[in-house]
C-alpha cells in the first residue's frame, strides 16, 4: 500500500523543520500513542505505540531506523512494527523543500501489513494514516515554533 | 393424478425459521462445554521456527493448547475427495494444524481450548509463534513460471495437475475465417453463507462414541472422511447437522477445523465447540471460482462456430480441497461447448498451488466459469461478424430433435429445447423494441446495454460408475426410506441434506400425491448419519433429481406392498386391486375397500399377513440414475452505464430456465432469484483479493461487496418444461442455473452499453472504477 502526504510548514526553514523532526524528545512527545521512544543504536530507535482505530486495537513494538540522511533535504525512515493486530513493514522517504519561505515536507511511504491490519484494515489504513500524519506534522510545526 | 406436485406450496420449514424456533449449532447448550479458538498464520508462507504456549496455558480458563507438532502422528492429513485420473495429480499433505510450514494467511498453527470463548481468544494472543517468512505467491499464472516461489519441494512449478480434454489443432484455429481470442476469467469470490462454519464434538468415553455436529452439506461424507483423518471407527462416529444457515458449496468440504475439534473432545473427554468468525471465514473457508481462462474461438463469417480451444489456469489454493480438483477439470472441461454444436473443443487446465486459501465448489462449481467464458466469447464473435447475438446462438444450438445429444467432449445431454427457452426470453424482453429503445437512448446520451447468455449445465450427479471413472471418491446415488407408522403417518429418511432448499416441502408434495394422504401426515428426517443409513448430500443440484426420485421410488414400493396386504384382506387378487386417493379397492367392486391407514395398521400389527410377506410397511431405495440431467436456459439483462461515474444500473433482468418438471414453482423461483443475485454479484461487485504475495486484503464485508436486494429490479422469471428421461419425475437440477446464466448475461450487457466508447474487454467484476477507467482509456483520456 502506498501512502503519500505533504505538509506545509509555514515560515519555517528546512533546517528548522529538520532539527525538530530529528529530535527524539520531540518525537516521543508528538508520536500518537507513543509510550516509549529510546535510542538503541546509531540512528536506531525502539518505540512502543498504542494504536486504536476501529477493529484494530493494540500495542505495537516498533524498530525505527533512519538511513540515507541528506541534511536538511531528505532521509529515509524504516519502520518494522509488530503487535496483536499484525505486523507493519514501512519504508518512508521524507523530503523537505523550501518554497516561498515555507518548507514542504513530503512523506512517500510503502507500507506492507499482515494480520488484521491487512485483512480488514486496508480500506481504513490509508485514510487513518493521513489523519495521523496530518496531526503529527501539525504538532511538529508547533514544536518547531516554540 | 397430481394434486400437489406443481403447486406453489408455502414452505413447511419457514414457520420454524421465522418464529425463532430453529436450533443452529451455536444455540446448542451442553454441560461442561469447552470452546476452541484457532490461531492462524498472518503470513502467506512461513516456516514455524518455534511456538511457546506457556503464557497461554497460564491464562485463566485455558484447558489445553495444541500445536501442529503436538498432533503429529495423531491426526492424519485431510485428503481431497476428487482424484481425477490421468492428470498427474500431486496431492500434498494438509495437516489439521501446520507442523513446520504455514502456506496461506489463515493456515491454522495452534488451537486453544478454554472454558469460554473469550478466554480462548484472549489466550490465543499469548501464544508466541516465531516465523521465518518465506517467498510467496498468489497469482496462479505467475506461479507456473520459472523462478516463481515454490510452495512444495515435491511439486515442480507449483503445478498440482495438468488436465487435457479434447483436441483442437493449430490448423483448426489459424485456418478459420474468424478467430476470437480473449481472456474471460472468473475471479475468486467467497460463498458467504449467512451462518459461518462451525462444529461441536461430544465424546462418550463410556461407549467410545463420538457425536459431531458440524456445518455440512453432506454429513455422510464428513463421517467417512473424518473417520479416516481421525483413525476413528466410522460406525461409532455420528455426524449431525443442526439447522444450518446456508452453504452454497462452502460447506461441502471436510476441513481441518472439524478434525481438530473432534480430536480435542476425545483427548479432553469433554465437549468442544468452535464457531468461525466472519473474518476467519474470509481467510479459511474454501473460496470459489478463481480461474484465469484464455480462449480461442474459431468460426465462419456467416456465424458457425467451428472450434474452441481453452487454457484454464485454475487457482486451487495452498491445499487440495474436498472437490477442488474436479471443478476446473471435469465440470469445466467437459462443458466447454455449452449448448452449441461445436465440432471441436479442447480444454487444458493447470491446477496451481498458490499461497492462498483452497478453492472448492461454489454454486455451479465450474459451470458458471465455463459458461461465462463461452458466452462472453460467443457475444464477441457475434459482434466481430456483425450478427445479432440472439441469431448467432440460434444458429449454433443443438436442435431439440437431436437429443440425446453428444457434445464435443462426449457428454450425452439427456434432453433439451434451447430455442424454446431463448425464444421465450426474447419474447418477454421484447427484444426488437429494446434494441430500438437502446438506439434512441444513445441519441439522448444514455448508454443502455443488452446482454444475453444461453447455457446448459450438468446437474443431478449420477450414475456412480461415472463417479468412479472421474475419480470422485464416493458414490453419487441417493438413498431413501419411507416408513409408515401404525396410524398411517409417514416418516421419510433421505441422504440429501437440506439447509435452505426446502426439501421437506417439495419431497412431501411428491409423497402426498402418491399416497393420497394429507400433506401434514408426512415428515422428513435428514442430516443425521445415525438416522439415515447412507447418502451423499446436497450439492450439484442433485437433491430433487436424484434424492427426490429415490423418495418417489420408495413410496411406490410402499404402495405395492400395501396392495399385497390389501388384496389379502379384501380376498382379491393383487392385480385386481387398485389404489387411488389413499384407498385400496377391488376394481370390479369399489365398495370392497381399505384405506391406506387401515393397511398401515394391518401391516404393522401383522395379525393376518399374506403368506410369505413380512410384517411392517417400510421400504428403502438406493437410486442410481442412468445419466446426469442437463438444465438449460437463456437470461437477458438490460443495464444503463453512467459514463461519468462508471456505475452500472440494472434496468431489467429476464430469466427463462428449463429444469424439467418443477415440483414447486415457489421454491424453484427462490432458487433462481438467489442464484441470479450471486451471479450478478460475481459480474459486478464481489471479489476476494490477495496482494501478489498472498496477503488477504478482503477480510470483512467492509471490503467485500455482498449484493443487496436494492441493487436489483424485479427479476422477470419464467420456465419452460422439457422433461428429463433419466428419472421418474422428469426433473432436472435448478439451484445453480441462475448463477450459471447470469454472469455472462450481465457482463455482456455492460460491454454492449460500452460499445460506443471503443473499450477493450474488461475483467469482472465490472466495478464502477474499472468501467470508468475503461471509458477514459477508450476515449483516449488515460
Amino acid at each position: 500500500m502506498d501512502i503519500k502526504h505533504t505538509h506545509k510548514f509555514k515560515a519555517l526553514s528546512a533546517q528548522q523543520v529538520w532539527d525538530t523532526i530529528q529530535n527524539p524528545e520531540v518525537l516521543k512527545a508528538v508520536l500518537p500513542g507513543c509510550k516509549t521512544f529510546d535510542e538503541v543504536g546509531d540512528e536506531q530507535y525502539k518505540a512502543v505505540l498504542g494504536i486504536n482505530m476501529g477493529p484494530i486495537k493494540g500495542e505495537f513494538t516498533a524498530d525505527v531506523e533512519q538511513v540515507d540522511k541528506n541534511e536538511p533535504t531528505s532521509y529515509r525512515l524504516l519502520v518494522k512494527a509488530s503487535g496483536k493486530p499484525g505486523e507493519i513493514d514501512a519504508n518512508a522517504l521524507m523530503e523537505l523543500e523550501e518554497v516561498d519561505g515555507n518548507t514542504e515536507l513530503t512523506c512517500t511511504a510503502d507500507v506492507a501489513a499482515t494480520g488484521l491490519m491487512a485483512t480488514i484494515g486496508q480500506r481504513m489504513i490509508g485514510g487513518v494514516a493521513k489523519v495521523v500524519l496530518k496531526q503529527f506534522f501539525k504538532d511538529i510545526e508547533k514544536k518547531a515554533k516554540q | 393424478m397430481s394434486k400437489l406436485v406443481g403447486q406453489r406450496m408455502k414452505r413447511k420449514e419457514d414457520p420454524k425459521l421465522i418464529t425463532g424456533n430453529a436450533t443452529y449449532l451455536d444455540d446448542l447448550k451442553i454441560p461442561n462445554l469447552l470452546h476452541a479458538y484457532i490461531l492462524r498464520s498472518p503470513h502467506p508462507h512461513a516456516n514455524i521456527k518455534s511456538i511457546h504456549k506457556d503464557k497461554a496455558l497460564a491464562h485463566p480458563g485455558v484447558v489445553a493448547v495444541y500445536t501442529g507438532k503436538d498432533l503429529e502422528g495423531k491426526i492424519n492429513p485431510v485428503p481431497t475427495s476428487w482424484k481425477v485420473p490421468g492428470m498427474n495429480l500431486i496431492e500434498t499433505a494438509q495437516y489439521p494444524l501446520a507442523i513446520d510450514t504455514a502456506r496461506y494467511v489463515g493456515d491454522g498453527v495452534a488451537m486453544v481450548i478454554a472454558s469460554d470463548r473469550y478466554a480462548a481468544e484472549d489466550a490465543a494472543e499469548l501464544v508466541e509463534v516465531e516465523y521465518e517468512v518465506l517467498p510467496s505467491i498468489s497469482n496462479q499464472k505467475e506461479a507456473r513460471k520459472e523462478g516463481a516461489p515454490q510452495i512444495y519441494d515435491e511439486v515442480p512449478n507449483n503445478t498440482a495437475f495438468t488436465y487435457i480434454a479434447g483436441e483442437v489443432t493449430d490448423a483448426d484455429i489459424d485456418g478459420a475465417e474468424v478467430v476470437i481470442r480473449g481472456n474471460y476469467s472468473t475471479q475468486r469470490v467467497a460463498p458467504s453463507p449467512m451462518e459461518t462454519r462451525n462444529s461441536l464434538a461430544q465424546y462418550n468415553p463410556g461407549n467410545g462414541e463420538l457425536k459431531l455436529y458440524v456445518g455440512s452439506q453432506n454429513p455422510h461424507i464428513h463421517r467417512m472422511v473424518l473417520s479416516e483423518v481421525l483413525d476413528f471407527p466410522e460406525h461409532r462416529l455420528q455426524v449431525k447437522v443442526a439447522d444450518m444457515g446456508g452453504g452454497f458449496g462452502g460447506k461441502i468440504g471436510v476441513y481441518p477445523d472439524e478434525a481438530l475439534v473432534s480430536y480435542a473432545a476425545i483427548d479432553l473427554k469433554r465437549p468442544v465447540k468452535w464457531v468461525e468468525t466472519r473474518n476467519e471465514h474470509f481467510q479459511s473457508a474454501n473460496a470459489g471460482r478463481d480461474m484465469m481462462v484464455d480462449v480461442e474461438l474459431a468460426g465462419t463469417k456467416d456465424g458457425k462456430i467451428t472450434a474452441i480451444r481453452v487454457v484454464n489456469h485454475a487457482n486451487i489454493g495452498a491445499y487440495l480441497a474436498t472437490f477442488g480438483p474436479g471443478n476446473p477439470t471435469i465440470d469445466f472441461g467437459l462443458m466447454v461447448s455449452g449448448p452449441y454444436k461445436i465440432p471441436k473443443a479442447q480444454v487444458t487446465t493447470y491446477g496451481m498451488y498458490t499461497n492462498t486459501m483452497s478453492v472448492d465448489s461454489y454454486r455451479g462449481a465450474g459451470k458458471p466459469e465455463v459458461t461465462f467464458m463461452l458466452e462472453r466469447a460467443v457475444s464477441d464473435f457475434a459482434k466481430e461478424i456483425g450478427m445479432d447475438p440472439v441469431e448467432v446462438r440460434k444458429l449454433n444450438f443443438a436442435q431439440k430433435e437431436e437429443f440425446p445429444f453428444t457434445n464435443a467432449q462426449g457428454l450425452v445431454y439427456d434432453s433439451g429445447d434451447y430455442d424454446k427457452a431463448l425464444d421465450r426470453a426474447v419474447e418477454i424482453a421484447d427484444y426488437e423494441k429494446l434494441r430500438q429503445e437502446q438506439k434512441m437512448a444513445l441519441g439522448e446520451g444514455r448508454y443502455i446495454g443488452i446482454g444475453i447468455s444461453s447455457y446448459v449445465e450438468l446437474s443431478g450427479f449420477g450414475p456412480s460408475a461415472v463417479a468412479g471413472g472421474i475419480g470422485f471418491q464416493g458414490g453419487i446415488w441417493e438413498n431413501s426410506t419411507v416408513r409408515v407408522h401404525p396410524t398411517g403417518k409417514v416418516t421419510v429418511f433421505t441422504g440429501t441434506s437440506p439447509h435452505g432448499q426446502g426439501h421437506d416441502t417439495t419431497f412431501t408434495q411428491i409423497v402426498a400425491d402418491k399416497l393420497g394422504i394429507p400433506y401434514e401426515d408426512i415428515n422428513f428426517v435428514f442430516n443425521d448419519t445415525k438416522a439415515v443409513s447412507m447418502g451423499w448430500g446436497t450439492y450439484g443440484s442433485r437433491s430433487l433429481a436424484v434424492g427426490g426420485n429415490a423418495v418417489a421410488l420408495s413410496t411406490d414400493k410402499v404402495i405395492e406392498k400395501g396392495r399385497i396386504v390389501a388384496a389379502h384382506l379384501l380376498q382379491s387378487e393383487v392385480e385386481n386391486v387398485a389404489f387411488e386417493k389413499g384407498v385400496y379397492f377391488v376394481k370390479s367392486d369399489p365398495t370392497m375397500r381399505k384405506t391406506f391407514q387401515e393397511i398401515a395398521k394391518a401391516a404393522n400389527f401383522a395379525w393376518d399377513m399374506p403368506e410369505g410377506i413380512e410384517p411392517g410397511l417400510e421400504e428403502k431405495t438406493f437410486f442410481d440414475p442412468s445419466n446426469f440431467t442437463y438444465p438449460f436456459g437463456t437470461h437477458i439483462v438490460v443495464v444503463e452505464v453512467d459514463p461519468e461515474t462508471g456505475h452500472v444500473e440494472i434496468l431489467r433482468y429476464i430469466s427463462v430456465d428449463d429444469s424439467g418438471k418443477i415440483v414447486n414453482p415457489l421454491v424453484a423461483e427462490g432458487q433462481i432469484l438467489g442464484a441470479v443475485a450471486q451471479g450478478v454479484g460475481q459480474a459486478l461487485w464481489e471479489e476476494i483479493k490477495y496482494d501478489e504475495k498472498g496477503q488477504l486484503q478482503t477480510g470483512s464485508f467492509m471490503d467485500y461487496t455482498m449484493p443487496k436486494a436494492r441493487f436489483f429490479p424485479k427479476i422477470e422469471m419464467d420456465f419452460t418444461e422439457t422433461l428429463s428421461p433419466v428419472n421418474q419425475l422428469g426433473s432436472k437440477g435448478v439451484a445453480e442455473s441462475g448463477v450459471t446464466g447470469s454472469i455472462a448475461a450481465t457482463a455482456n450487457a455492460v460491454m454492449d452499453a460500452l460499445a460506443p466508447f471503443n473499450v477493450e474487454n474488461i475483467s469482472i467484476p465490472l466495478t464502477p472504477e474499472k468501467v470508468w477507467r475503461a471509458i477514459q482509456k477508450g476515449e483516449g483520456k488515460q
